[in-house]
């Protein structure tokens, strides 16, 4: 598999007082990274510095290209945490808002291959019909799904989430994960998902990222849950993790072979 | 009596320089107030007077003065924002005041106020020049140019600024030059609604149209026609009641605005009914 995103000694301060340090990984095509840690820990800034919103010191890479040189933007769909429009009235409806996702055209006009693949992205959200509807006056959850399109609407390689099910009731999260899980599984989508709800998203997530100003923990499911250097390192918020993963679906994650499970019997 | 308005070169003048100046700061305050700028248009008006008192000081055109000082000053409150972190609107409160101190010692300096300052502080629209107006005409212009060329860029970095980075948009470079017209148009319309006024033109037929519309074509045109029918409406008042024009031009403006709130309840109203 191919590196998707690389970085190396990434440092990010705001007012000298530091942020993230030293953080290098590397992301590969096809994996489902979960970042977890504590509030503070730097999680958002990790992402935002990726996608250059916070000029971090360090390496970045995108695809084997530097961040500054990047340019095929189109491959990379971000979801932020906070929906853009918090109180005022932005003139604006839902298909216009998937629109911004494709990139390369800055006139007025819209094409019909444009129609038909924000149309696309709105039906894999559930979103369709709420395309003509003014996005501000759509529910925070409903307008999620529709930033979810938005991020999708360029069939990106990748997709960078930011704790995006906070707002969304209990099936929408579902369907939202179930999604995700898809895209992930049948056609190769990386995804970096910033998340504190290990046990839903435990299902689909490959990897683990442990983000507190350092890189604490960067690896697999399995590593995560039976490396005993990890539950020391990491302690109780470690054993949390792996509680989470194990009871809330009544099922253990890792299949039959899990060490964990076979201990608790 | 309107025919008889309309006869007048001097009203020409004024109406020609007036629509276009208007139907100028009504596109770009679409964009100013939804990036919460809109308070730019206020500290660069303030700048203005810096400008125009050194222009009376020196025997230059006022115009020709104040261009690069709010161009500068705009810049400053850019790099006020962007590079020291302040707020938006503290950056333009301090970039204000300088603006308005700097002007005042100058006048002082000068001999005090005069009547050249005092037309500049408060409008004179009917003294505006054909080059004055031609320079009006290239800036509109300039401003449609842009917005049919980076219409998208604009509308999503309006939006959401961060996504709109994930997409490649150099939006720090959208908002530089975003702000270095307004200033441009700034220093136009001071002679059309005064240094007092000119942010008023900026942001009231922004609001309106933002109140009685539902896409953002819908606010950039109806933005357009509130600013024009403004001037209009404004210039034919303070001929026949023989007030100034630019205060008359405002307050057309707030009748734009209070009839649009009324509609825009009106029309919540309604839709909540059914």
């Amino acid at each position: 598999m191919s590196g998707v995103l690389k970085t190396e000694n990434l440092r990010f301060a705001y007012e000298r007082m530091p942020v993230l340090e030293n953080i290098g990984f590397e992301v590969r095509a096809g994996d489902y990274v979960g970042i977890i840690g504590p509030n503070g820990g730097g999680k958002t800034t990790l992402l935002k510095s990726v996608l250059g919103l916070e000029k971090a010191e360090g390496k970045i890479w995108w695809f084997g290209e530097e961040l500054k040189d990047f340019r095929a933007w189109h491959k990379i769909g971000y979801l932020a945490q906070k929906s853009p429009v918090s109180q005022s009235r932005f003139p604006i409806c839902a298909e216009e808002v998937v629109l911004m996702g494709l990139t390369g055209r800055h006139g007025s006009g819209i094409g019909t291959g444009e129609l038909k693949q924000v149309y696309e992205a709105m039906s894999q959200t559930n979103t369709r019909q709420y395309a003509g509807k003014i996005f501000h006056d759509l529910s925070i959850g409903q307008q999620q799904r529709v930033l979810l399109a938005r991020a999708l609407v360029s069939k990106p390689e990748v997709l960078i989430l930011d704790e995006p099910s906070t707002a969304l009731d209990a099936t929408s999260r579902e369907m939202f994960f179930d999604l995700l899980g898809k895209l992930n599984k049948e056609q190769g989508t990386t995804i970096l998902l910033i998340t504190h709800d290990t046990g839903e998203v435990g299902k689909y997530i490959s990897k683990f990222m442990y983000i507190d100003k350092t890189l604490v923990f960067f690896g697999t499911k399995e590593e995560f849950c039976h490396s005993s250097a990890v539950a020391q390192k990491l302690g109780a918020f470690a054993q949390h993790t792996i509680d989470h993963l194990h009871n809330r679906h009544g099922h253990c994650p890792l299949g039959d072979n899990c060490e964990e499970c076979a201990h608790h019997g | 009596m309107v025919s008889e308005f309309l006869s007048y070169g001097f009203v020409q003048k004024g109406l020609l320089a007036g629509s276009l100046v208007a139907a100028s700061c009504a596109i770009l305050g679409v964009f100013l107030v939804l990036k919460r700028l809109s308070l730019i248009g206020d500290g660069m008006s303030h700048v203005c007077l810096t400008g125009v008192a050194v222009a009376l000081l020196t025997s230059t055109s006022p115009v020709y003065m104040s261009v690069p000082v709010v161009l500068l000053s705009s810049l400053g409150i850019m790099k006020l924002t962007q590079k020291f972190r302040i707020y938006g609107d503290a950056a333009i409160g301090i970039i204000s005041a300088a603006g308005i101190s700097v002007g005042l010692v100058i006048t002082a300096l000068a001999g005090g106020f005069n009547t050249d300052l005092l037309s500049y502080l408060f409008g004179s629209i009917l003294t505006v020049s054909w080059t004055e107006g031609i320079l009006c005409a290239v800036l509109l212009s300039v401003i449609l140019l842009l917005l049919f060329a980076f219409y998208r860029d604009l509308v999503s970095s309006c939006f959401d600024e961060p996504f709109a980075k994930t997409r490649g948009i150099a939006v720090s470079t959208v908002n530089t030059i975003l702000v270095m017209i307004t200033s441009v148009a700034v220093v136009l319309a001071f002679k059309v609604v005064g240094i007092f006024l000119i942010s008023a033109l900026l942001i009231i037929p922004p609001v309106s149209a933002l109140l009685v519309s539902r896409t953002f074509k819908q606010v950039l045109w109806k933005s357009v026609c509130f600013g024009v029918t403004s001037v209009w409406g404004g210039i034919f008042i303070s001929f026949v009641l023989d007030i100034p024009s630019g205060a008359a031009i405002i307050l057309v403006n707030l009748c734009f605005l209070a009839g649009a709130y009324i509609y825009a309840k009106i029309g919540h109203t309604v839709e909540n009914g059914k």
